[in-house]
């Protein structure tokens, strides 16, 4: 039992909807993550001297409730492994739904569960980077726009947002990438994405090496195209 | 002449420490007042309590008529009123001289893109940086980051412009073209301004009145030269001393 270049080619079909299956949650769940860690990672530090001023009024109750929200999603997304977010979104969410309302047969689509859990996940993620980076940004710089009399979200949209932004490419790659590989445990919930491929065809011919070796060429080609892609962006936007 | 700027029993703490004590001080319109004084005395927080960087323990600030603490949610239109220059520039790194020149009078006075780079290049040109609208802070000299600096704080036309030790980060050889831009717009432009500075030359100059500052209180105050020449206090002699010296 040498190696059979015909084990791969026949597998091929069967690999490519599995690795375009990966790739589709991939980019869903990280277009997501990005808009839910933009905004949970601007909710933790809501209120604070990073994105201006301190706020008065109604606003300080507000920001400080803000932030503990943020804060308790990060917190729980990070503290839990992802296998188990999956599990519970697609097993165990159904069954609590049943349980507080009249709803019978809720179901949640296994391939939708698996887009969800990557947002959620990738989304507490990207929110720490999305902190770190703004509250990186020099605070003379605040001081400037605020001095030059502009408004807050003028400020977050044209002096903080770009600034940070810079700062955040190198590890939103790191996580792109984490996200993609995250996407073969979804195995568990039976999402045919590449891994899961993979394993069936294995357990019809046990070509283990042939049909290994190609899935991770598969998941390599994906991961060098996510990182090529922000090296261009880090590029284009490098100014210093 | 009324009063453009005023501080009645003025007091700020960051935390336990007094920074500034019972303030009490009225600025006139056009009038250009230079603070001096020992590092920690309380100088800089002074004129960042002008343009709300700072916001006051107690006391009253009047800015063109302006109340705080009483009208709190016009601070923006205060801000729009005083414009400062700060020790460290603080140019925005993404954008070239020109954006952000051009910056304050697009967003903050909501001006079409063209008339607002219209004014910057107008300001670039004032401060002599005609030829270098389309150059990056970073490409920049210290003393022509400093001078893209104060035509950004121009643009959107302040009544009143704060200077927070506009020369100090400076290499000796550059203080010289940031003062001159400074000594030309209190000559030709009346602007009312508050000027932190060690430089005792520039005091003597354009100041209209000298603020010695000590232990986050006015200790002495008056004409420029008088107050140079004849210190009363034993601590601005003692500080005079210093300063010369270098």
């Amino acid at each position: 039992m040498g190696f059979e270049f015909s084990v791969i080619t026949e597998s091929l079909p069967a690999l490519l909807a599995g690795a375009k299956l990966t790739w589709i949650i991939t980019i869903l769940g990280i277009v997501g993550g990005m808009i839910c860690g933009i905004l949970a990672g601007l909710g933790r530090i809501a209120g604070t001297a990073s994105l201006g001023e301190e706020p008065h009024g109604i606003f300080k109750p507000l920001s400080v409730m803000t932030r503990y929200i943020s804060g308790g999603y990060v917190e729980t997304i990070r503290g839990t492994p992802i296998i188990v977010q999956a599990m519970f979104l697609y097993f165990a969410f159904p069954m609590l739904v049943k349980a507080v309302t009249d709803i019978e047969r809720f179901r949640i689509e296994a391939l939708t569960a698996a887009v969800i859990t990557i947002i959620f996940n990738a989304g507490a993620y990207i929110a720490e980077i999305v902190r770190g980076s703004v509250v990186s940004v020099n605070k003379g710089l605040l001081e400037a726009g605020m001095s030059l009399g502009i408004t807050r979200f003028q400020l977050i949209v044209h002096v903080i947002g770009p600034i940070a932004f810079r700062r955040m490419i190198p590890p939103l790659g790191n996580q792109f990438i984490i996200s993609l590989k995250d996407t073969s445990l979804f195995i568990v919930i039976g999402v045919g994405e590449l891994t899961r491929q993979g394993q069936e065809i294995m357990a019809s011919n046990f070509r283990a090496l042939e049909i290994w070796l190609t899935v991770a060429v598969m998941y390599l080609i994906m991961t060098t195209v996510l990182a090529m892609s922000l090296r261009k962006i880090e590029r284009k936007m490098k100014i210093f | 002449m009324s009063s453009m700027i005023e501080l009645k029993n003025v007091c700020k703490s960051f935390g336990e420490t007094e920074v500034l004590h019972n303030i009490d001080l009225s600025i006139q319109e056009g009038e250009v007042v230079v603070v001096i004084g020992p590092s920690g005395s309380g100088k800089s927080t002074l004129i960042r309590c002008i343009n709300c960087l700072e916001m006051l323990s107690s006391g009253e600030l009047i800015v063109d008529k302006i109340k705080i603490p009483e009208e709190r949610g016009k601070v923006r239109q205060i801000r729009l009123e005083v414009g400062m220059v700060f020790q460290q520039f603080n140019l925005f790194p993404h954008m070239t001289a020109l954006e952000n020149v051009a910056f304050g009078p697009s967003k903050a006075r909501k001006m079409n893109k063209a008339k607002a780079a219209d004014i910057a290049r107008d300001l670039l040109d004032k401060v002599g940086l005609a030829d270098f609208e389309d150059k990056l802070p970073g490409q920049l000299s210290g003393g022509q980051q400093q001078r893209v600096a104060i035509a950004r704080a121009l643009a959107v036309s302040p009544k009143v412009l704060l200077f927070d030790e506009p020369t100090s980060a400076l290499d000796p050889e550059m203080i010289g073209e940031v003062l001159d831009v400074m000594k030309n717009i209190a000559r030709d432009s009346g602007m009312t301004m508050v000027v932190v500075t060690h430089e005792m030359g520039f005091a003597a100059q354009v100041g209209d009145r000298l603020i010695f500052m000590d232990d986050g209180k006015i200790v002495e105050e008056g004409k420029p030269g008088e107050v140079m020449k004849n210190p009363k206090s034993e601590r601005l002699k003692d500080f005079l001393g210093h300063v010369k010296h270098h």
